[in-house]
């Protein structure tokens, strides 16, 4: 069985004061399975929310000042058993809303769930379109949507001179992988990128060599890989032996990692991936304040510095503290107004659903791999470092 | 030479050397199902393991990899004599369900200990020398894979001349082809299988050795070489070092030409047909098992 456990550490535990109400929220999340990692980080953004919120006055309905405490299954990564602890929390916890689980598919999972009970959900770790197609009225996604992870870098890419003109995109054969291509694929055609290859392969293929082989001959300006991060450390490691010189190598999963360039060494340098976002965005809102505010707060709590994903899910509890609070009600209808209408700027960027719960309003950032550090080079305003671009041919590196 | 005919040609070389790379995981797991009659599904996992041995001794003590292949196939081989020996030769003449079902569980044994003691993270060994590649014109040679398509060469042939011309070769092919005779002639029959198993696990050291060095490594990685190295034994004939060389080779060049031609999607489609074709006109294999291991 799942494993209990109530969130909240240090200041949450602390409870009520002067006889102010509970706000209950319940949280499947992966504990245990191949999504633990990001599970836990998504645990982290959310715990610091509910100390950063309890600490602060709590969240305010009308003159009543509520303290939060999330209520925590372990959903084991498994879309099912996240979506029955979704609807135990929501029938047998009577929690008031719901925050939203790690991952697409299960977010997909659970959103039907959150949807049957007109149980309000804010998620922050699903960015497939398809859990937004269902017509669901009660299910909100705060991260920009799959079908900009790539878009964002072509973007990017477009931005530099000497202006690329032609683009090969490689994908693994998931559905994420290939919204994410096909959203690639869509920008290009309708911003006068040619595609000169658009392939998909396997998922963990352990030899690309052919594809790439096929791209070399072609002689494209970007690269465009969507797909995992052992493919695309794989990518690298045969463009770099193959001799497949591109001006742009981008990845939509794998650079940001700790792993990437660890693994790669000095063939990782200049690779540039698409990022939810970084820390060296500049926007500033509500409760957290400025991104760097945000940053700091978050390094002094846990020791580390925040991924997207820890940004994303404090996100996600702030966008649902705010949307209480401007509905001045803990009823969950009003609740799912004011999320619908809800327009603010926070630490994380713009929050602002579309009519489908998407958050459409955010760019994603562009991040290049420049002396070992993942530095953001895209959109302009927020970037850290110039793009070193285009990349320099493999036989000209030392 | 026109654009086709580098890629066609590149591809060939492609090909080769991920065909290198299966012929050195197959090799073992031919051999212990040539001789024990045993398919070793945690074959794929020894491979993981020898993959491992060669990225610590690199990252905690800067041993080569290419140095510490001798050491890796010994660790292995170390392994392999016992796990043969106390655990799987206990249901060795049992039904093939049984065998099959026993290795199957190691292999998830193998695989969890693995997650638990070094993590789920994605690892690589990458030397000074891991991104040198030779032009030849248009055409692209990386090294490490070349070096290590050789060894893996060089390992089907040792081998080969182990189980041809040595008596322990000849114990071990005297025991597969009628054991009750070999049995009679004073072959220790429990001995000479932990010790095929355990040549059979140096080789899936090896060959995680020289996986390592090209591609990323992780605990679940074996499983899908276990499936590869099923497909070479099959394609190219059972038991015998020739047929897993040809059949890796093969099963290379097919998956290669496949995902250059019609896609890299295709890669399986293509190895898994010419296969299910193979099994139709040849079931014994291209090298098929009435020649194994003549002398």
């Amino acid at each position: 069985m799942a494993v209990l456990v109530v969130g909240t550490l240090a200041w949450g535990m602390s409870g009520p004061a002067n006889g102010e109400g509970i706000l209950k929220i319940g949280a499947p999340l992966a504990a245990t399975g191949p999504d633990a990692r990001e599970g836990a980080l998504t645990k982290a953004g959310y715990d610091l929310w509910v100390e950063t919120a309890n600490t602060r006055g709590g969240v305010k309905v009308g003159t009543t000042a509520y303290k939060v405490q999330i209520v925590y299954y372990d959903d084991q990564s498994k879309p099912p058993t996240s979506a029955e602890l979704t609807d135990k929390l929501i029938t047998q916890d009577k929690v008031n809303f719901v925050l939203g689980p790690y991952g697409s598919p299960v977010t997909f999972a659970d959103a039907a769930i959150a949807e049957k009970y007109k149980s309000p959900m804010v998620e922050a770790n699903g960015a497939a379109r398809r859990i937004f197609q269902q017509g669901y009225k009660y299910v909100f996604g705060i991260t920009s949507p799959a079908d900009d992870y790539a878009a964002a870098m072509l973007k990017a890419a477009t931005s530099l001179k000497p202006k690329p003109e032609t683009v090969a995109i490689l994908s693994a054969d998931d559905l994420f992988s290939l919204e994410v291509a096909n959203g690639a694929k869509d920008w290009a055609d309708h911003n006068g990128l040619k595609v000169v290859y658009f392939q998909k392969y396997p998922s963990n293929a352990p030899d690309l060599s052919a594809p790439l082989t096929s791209i070399k001959s072609l002689n494209p300006d970007v690269l465009i890989g969507s797909g995992h991060l052992q493919e695309s450390l794989v990518a690298m490691k045969q463009a770099q032996t193959l001799g497949v010189n591109v001006k742009f190598f981008g990845f939509t999963v794998g650079p940001t990692t700790p792993d990437f360039v660890k693994s790669l060494g000095p063939a990782a340098e200049y690779v540039f991936a698409s990022s939810q976002w970084t820390q060296d965005v500049k926007y500033t809102g509500p409760l957290f304040g400025s991104t760097q505010d945000f940053a700091k707060l978050f390094q002094i709590r846990y020791g580390y510095i925040p991924d997207y994903h820890a940004a994303q899910s404090a996100a996600g509890g702030l966008t649902l503290q705010l949307a209480i609070e401007k509905a001045g009600s803990l009823d969950p209808q009003k609740v799912r107004d004011a999320l619908a209408s809800l327009d603010v700027m926070t630490f994380y960027g713009r929050i602002k659903f579309n009519t489908d719960g998407l958050n459409v309003y955010k760019p994603m950032v562009t991040v290049q791999i420049q002396h070992g550090q993942v530095m953001t080079i895209w959109p302009a305003d927020v970037a850290s470092a110039k793009a070193i671009y285009p990349t320099p041919l493999w036989t000209a590196r030392q | 030479m026109s654009a086709a005919a580098q890629i066609a040609l590149q591809n060939a070389i492609n090909g080769l050397l991920i065909g290198g790379t299966y012929a050195t995981v197959a090799v073992g797991f031919s051999l212990v199902w040539g001789i024990l009659n045993v398919i070793n599904i945690a074959h794929g996992a020894l491979v993981m393991l020898g993959a491992y041995v060669t990225y610590w001794l690199f990252t905690l003590y800067h041993i080569d990899p290419l140095l510490s292949l001798p050491l890796t196939g010994a660790l292995l081989f170390a392994l392999g004599y016992p796990l043969q020996r106390i655990v799987i030769n206990q249901v060795v003449r049992a039904s093939f369900f049984i065998t099959f079902l026993l290795t199957f569980g190691l292999e998830l044994l193998i695989t969890n200990l693995a997650l638990a003691a070094w993590t789920a993270d994605i690892r690589s060994v990458t030397t000074s020398y891991s991104g040198w590649s030779v032009a030849l014109g248009p055409i692209a040679l990386p090294v490490v894979r070349i070096v290590s398509l050789l060894i893996a060469l060089l390992t089907a042939a040792a081998l080969q001349l182990v189980m041809t011309r040595t008596r322990l070769g000849g114990a071990i092919r005297a025991t597969a082809s009628d054991q009750e005779a070999a049995r009679l002639m004073g072959i220790p029959i429990a001995h000479v299988y932990a010790l095929t198993f355990a040549i059979a696990a140096a080789t899936a050291g090896i060959a995680g050795s020289l996986i390592s060095l090209s591609f990323p490594i992780f605990p679940a990685m074996g499983a899908g070489y276990t499936l590869i190295a099923f497909v070479t034994c099959v394609l190219g004939g059972l038991g015998s070092v020739p047929g897993a060389l040809l059949g890796g080779l093969l099963l290379g060049l097919l998956q290669t030409y496949a995902a250059s031609w019609l896609g890299p999607n295709f890669d399986n489609i293509i190895a898994f047909s010419v296969l299910i074709l193979v099994l139709l006109v040849r079931p014994a294999g291209l090298l098929g098992r009435a020649q194994r291991f003549r002398g």
